[in-house]
């Protein structure tokens, strides 16, 4: 559905990108991750158009954007972290003036996708009295209007409630589940982006450091929660085994390694063992440790 | 047919901003204060000398007419250049400060239609704008002084002298007068225009192209400069004022036309090349 190749972007011979690759098969949601400047934002405005790429090109169901815009983003939604409407006209008539720049104003459409996202009663009423949830809805609604296939997804939970976190995220699984609509998700909100993702892709400093499925990872390599005493002493022994610590408390295994071993030899060096449990790793884990150099580049 | 949606879109916005409103409000406070002048004493006398020395009658040519010819030139000049300059300084550059057009990027719109979009309702704002000055003025007028009498014109930067005792034909004048004015404002917007398409701020586009107009203005002001006045932006703005003249000189008006047509293709040009090669960061 979409593909990005080896995208290069600088600005001002700083670069944003470097060699930048993925793929988004449809139907599937696509995490991309990394700090501030990273690199995610630069990549969706080089999908969008708004950014020339220095090197590389960009796919959309096989259109090259860079050659081809209109024709490629055809079928694309997008939705900003704090939308920008135009706040002295109505929900309503920033919905005509937007799906006016794509195929037309279809009104009918508009309706539906209005009280599908809950915004019927305050749809003619001016954006500048919308709450920070309600312009999230918003920028939803235009994004769906004309059916699009591919949404792109710009942090677009931050600055919402827990509750408003979760509608936009159940949301979204039930139009992917309805439609078969592929997203891809820019944020740093990692438990977000574990909920929802099928894949993720981490970028640091505009290289992309990491690649693979939730999944993979989650049930990866096992990890493990220790209260070790003295700490200093037992995380020597861990790392002498083959152990990694991922964080204060945190070790993770090679799967060949027995924690009986590792609690054996650990109690034999005179460290007591108050607790040692497995936990599942999670996407932070990972993030972490990559940020921290510890991941493997692929 | 899209491009007309996408028109009516982009003329809904220009005309639901408050500011845009207030412009009117503006520019009819305007020209109330030009008709309270015009119905003071002194004014009086002084047109009464003017016309008088000129063999004319007083009572034809102190008129609704002749006081909207003033009032178009006087507001088009004083207040015109900067709300003008301001609409379309804000067109493009004031939705970029605002993040709208990230949004509309996000749409399978070219930049090229975008920006002619964005033009075409410039153009249609500023010329319909300059009607709506006229008929407003000339109501202001009517209620003031009544509609009969002529037209009187003086304009000695360009050498234009004319009088028009008939209504008819004063008005027939008028409404051309309105349309050149119209067509060279279009200038003036054509130039903040383009400077809207570059990385400014709204503000700069505006203030760039009222010191531009300005220092064009002083320059051909200066007698060095007088043999090549016809090369001055504001000196071809000038030339609706031909159409006040006794015997219209249509070479003149077309040449001067032309160049501003010219002018503002390449001012749009450039605008867009600009705006073309420019990244714009979610």
């Amino acid at each position: 559905m979409l593909e990005a190749r080896e995208l290069t972007k600088a600005f001002g011979g700083k670069p944003a990108l470097r060699d930048v690759s993925f793929k988004l098969e449809k139907g599937e949601i696509y995490g991309l991750l990394g700090h501030n400047g990273a690199g995610k934002s630069t990549s969706l405005g080089i999908i969008l158009g708004m950014v020339a790429p220095d090197g590389g090109e960009v796919f959309i169901d096989g259109v090259s954007v860079q050659k081809n815009r209109g024709k490629a983003l055809r079928k694309v939604g997008a939705i900003f972290e704090a939308p920008a409407f135009y706040d002295y006209m109505s929900g309503w008539e920033n919905l005509k003036i937007l799906m006016g720049y794509s195929s037309g104003f279809d009104a009918k459409a508009a309706r539906e996708v209005v009280e599908r996202v809950g915004l019927t009663k305050r749809i003619t009423s001016k954006v500048r009295t919308y709450s920070h949830g309600m312009r999230q809805r918003l920028a939803l609604a235009q994004a769906l209007l004309p059916e699009p296939e591919l949404l792109l997804l710009d942090e677009p939970t931050d600055g919402l409630d827990p509750e408003g976190i979760k509608w936009f995220r159940d949301f979204i699984l039930q139009l992917r589940e309805e439609r078969g609509m592929t997203v891809l998700f820019n944020s740093h909100l990692l438990a977000e982006v574990e909920l929802m993702c099928d894949r993720v892709a981490i970028l640091r400093e505009g290289k992309r450091v990491f690649e693979g499925s939730v999944n993979s990872f989650r049930d990866g390599i096992p990890c493990y929660q220790v209260t070790l005493e003295p700490w200093e002493k037992g995380a020597e022994i861990v790392r002498s085994l083959g152990g990694e610590i991922i964080a204060p408390n945190r070790i993770s295994l090679p799967a060949a390694i027995d924690p009986a071993q590792i609690i054996e030899r650990l109690v034999q060096s005179g460290v007591k063992v108050r607790e040692l449990a497995r936990i599942r790793r999670s996407l932070e884990d990972l993030y972490m440790e990559i940020l921290d150099g510890k991941g493997s580049p692929n | 047919m899209i491009f007309f949606q996408q028109l009516r879109g982009e003329l809904r916005k220009l005309f639901a901003r408050p500011r845009t409103w207030m412009g009117y409000g503006a520019f009819l406070v305007m020209e109330a204060v030009i008709l309270a002048v015009y119905k003071l004493e002194r004014s009086q006398q002084h047109m009464r000398g003017l016309v008088e020395r000129n063999g004319l009658e007083f009572g034809t040519y102190y008129s609704s007419l002749t006081i909207t010819f003033t009032i178009m030139l006087l507001s088009m000049f004083l207040l015109g250049s900067i709300y003008f300059a301001l609409v379309a300084g804000d067109i493009v550059a004031k939705e970029n400060e605002d993040g709208n057009l990230r949004m509309v990027f996000a749409r399978p719109i070219t930049r090229l239609r975008l920006l002619a979009v964005k033009y075409t309702a410039v153009c249609l704002y500023t010329f319909s704008f300059v009607f709506f000055v006229g008929v407003s003025g000339y109501a202001m007028a009517v209620a003031a002084v009544g509609w009969e009498g002529g037209l009187f014109v003086m304009e000695p930067k360009m050498k234009v002298f004319a009088a028009y005792p008939d209504w008819w034909e004063g008005a027939g004048r008028l409404v051309l007068a309105a349309g050149g004015i119209g067509i060279s404002m279009i200038t003036l917007s054509s130039i903040a225009f383009m400077f809207s398409c570059f990385k400014i701020k709204p503000a700069a586009a505006t203030i760039i192209t009222l010191t531009i107009l300005f220092v064009d203005m002083i320059l051909q002001g200066f007698p060095f400069f007088k043999p090549y006045e016809s090369w001055f932006v504001t000196w071809r703005m000038s030339a609706w004022v031909f159409f006040m003249e006794q015997h219209i000189s249509w070479p003149k008006i077309i040449e001067s036309y032309a160049f501003l047509l010219g002018l503002n293709a390449s001012l749009f040009t450039v605008g867009w090349l600009a705006f073309q090669t420019r990244d714009f960061k979610t």
